[in-house]
């Protein structure tokens, strides 16, 4: 973090105030939660704030300057996040001491991203930007690496972008509606899923396992200790994934699909 | 220059931290008072991660150094963890989160048209990577959680 940017961060009176009465509001209406056949699907107070939050920037109320400042503010907040997050991880480490191998390994299910985003991509004619898009979830150490190897300009670059962006915007509502509504709809137990939960992104994370305990609250503590601790697996290990598994695998997959499609038009 | 930093830090941390402890109150019936031990708690680990993560010359991000202190703080062979716990758990994870979605709302607003361009391919496939993320994790986890007959 450039600490420059913070420097009279503070003094946002309205920045701060705003956010106040938003969080206030949102979290007076609190969780409702929905059936869609087996499923149920958690709208969460953080998802009405962002959506308020958003609403806000586009009313007189919120100056450019005001957008500006928040940015990194959110860094802030997610450093409380992992604190938060450290400090429930801490009473259940001999338990993830245990299922060490589990977190571990469930790290290159991250690769599904490829199996099931890709074909699609491909599928809807997509070109190059479609390795980009699928090699990973795009967050910061993803989108660097494409950056790093393709340049901001081409079409990699392009597909790295759009899902970062789609994530930035978007990425934890989605997942706070799909976590809670996926564990509740399929067999497999809510513990996997909170392993599932940390994707690499704080605010993901902090969606997916809140409502995946906003389902099952009677093992909050283990949901949120498994998430953090897959979480900081994530994080650190998440771009070497992409290094040397990932990219490698979606520019394979990628020249076969598109070539036995150049095969096709061939023949 | 590290103590202007502590202050700047502190001042921001103090604020977020008060808005996440109404929020604790109006969301999760959790009396202010209660909350503030715990939250100062938090605010102590984020500056010790911040600190180190300036006198240490090497490059660890600082969200790492204050999950690890987070967790060592909390350890049950550590002395005093189990108050350190008692206090944090005054403090809702959600408390924390709704905050940073209220920042983040205000903040991507200026993203807002370059999302409105990406068009519905890119909402789609986007979608599907990161349910395929998720998904793909949850499917694995099963499998050696249950082979090692923790689930």
């Amino acid at each position: 973090m450039s600490n420059e940017m913070l420097f009279g961060l503070w003094k946002d009176w309205r920045l701060h105030a705003l956010v106040l009465i938003t969080v206030v509001i949102t979290e007076a209406i609190g969780t409702f939660s929905f059936t869609i056949g087996p499923g149920v699907v958690m709208l969460l107070p953080m998802l009405y704030a962002l959506i308020i939050g958003l609403a806000l920037y586009f009313t007189p109320l919120v100056k450019e300057k005001q957008s500006k400042n928040a940015e990194p503010i959110i860094v802030l907040g997610v450093s409380l996040l992992l604190a938060k997050i450290g400090v429930i991880i801490g009473p259940d480490l001999p338990e993830i001491i245990a299922a060490g191998p589990a977190l571990l390994l469930q790290e290159l299910g991250n690769l599904g991203t490829i199996l099931i985003a890709l074909p699609v991509a491909v599928w809807l004619g997509l070109k190059r930007e479609s390795i980009g898009m699928t090699h990973s979830v795009a967050r910061e150490p993803n989108v660097g690496l494409i950056m790093d190897k393709f340049g901001i300009n081409s079409p990699e670059g392009r597909g790295v972008m759009a899902v970062y962006i789609f994530g930035t915007v978007f990425g934890a509502v989605f997942m706070g509606l799909i976590a809670g509504f996926l564990a509740t709809l399929t067999p497999l137990d809510p513990l996997s899923f909170a392993m599932a939960s940390g994707i690499g992104s704080g605010s993901m994370m902090a969606a997916a396992s809140g409502s995946l305990v906003a389902s099952f609250p009677e093992i909050e503590n283990q949901i949120v200790a498994f998430a953090g601790a897959s979480n900081l697996l994530s994080l650190s290990t998440g771009l070497y994934v992409s290094i040397f598994i990932a990219l490698p695998l979606t520019e394979k997959l990628y020249k076969k699909m598109t070539k036995s499609d150049e095969d096709k038009k061939a023949a | 220059m590290l103590l202007k930093n502590i202050q700047e830090w502190t001042l921001l941390l103090v604020i977020f931290g008060f808005t996440a402890i109404l929020g604790n109150w109006a969301g999760y019936d959790v009396m202010p008072l209660e909350a503030i031990p715990g939250m100062i708690v938090l605010i102590l680990i984020c500056l010790a991660g911040f600190i180190l993560h300036k006198l240490i010359p090497i490059d660890f991000p600082s969200v790492a150094y204050i999950a690890i202190i987070g967790v060592i703080v909390s350890m049950p062979w550590m002395p005093g963890s189990e108050q350190v716990v008692a206090w944090t758990s005054k403090i809702e994870l959600l408390a924390l989160a709704t905050p940073i979605l209220a920042y983040a709302g205000i903040s991507i607003g200026r993203s807002w048209t370059d999302f409105m361009k990406l068009g519905w391919k890119t909402i789609v496939i986007a979608s599907l990577v990161l349910l395929g993320s998720f998904i793909g994790s949850a499917l694995i986890a099963e499998i050696v959680l249950r082979f090692q007959g923790i689930i």
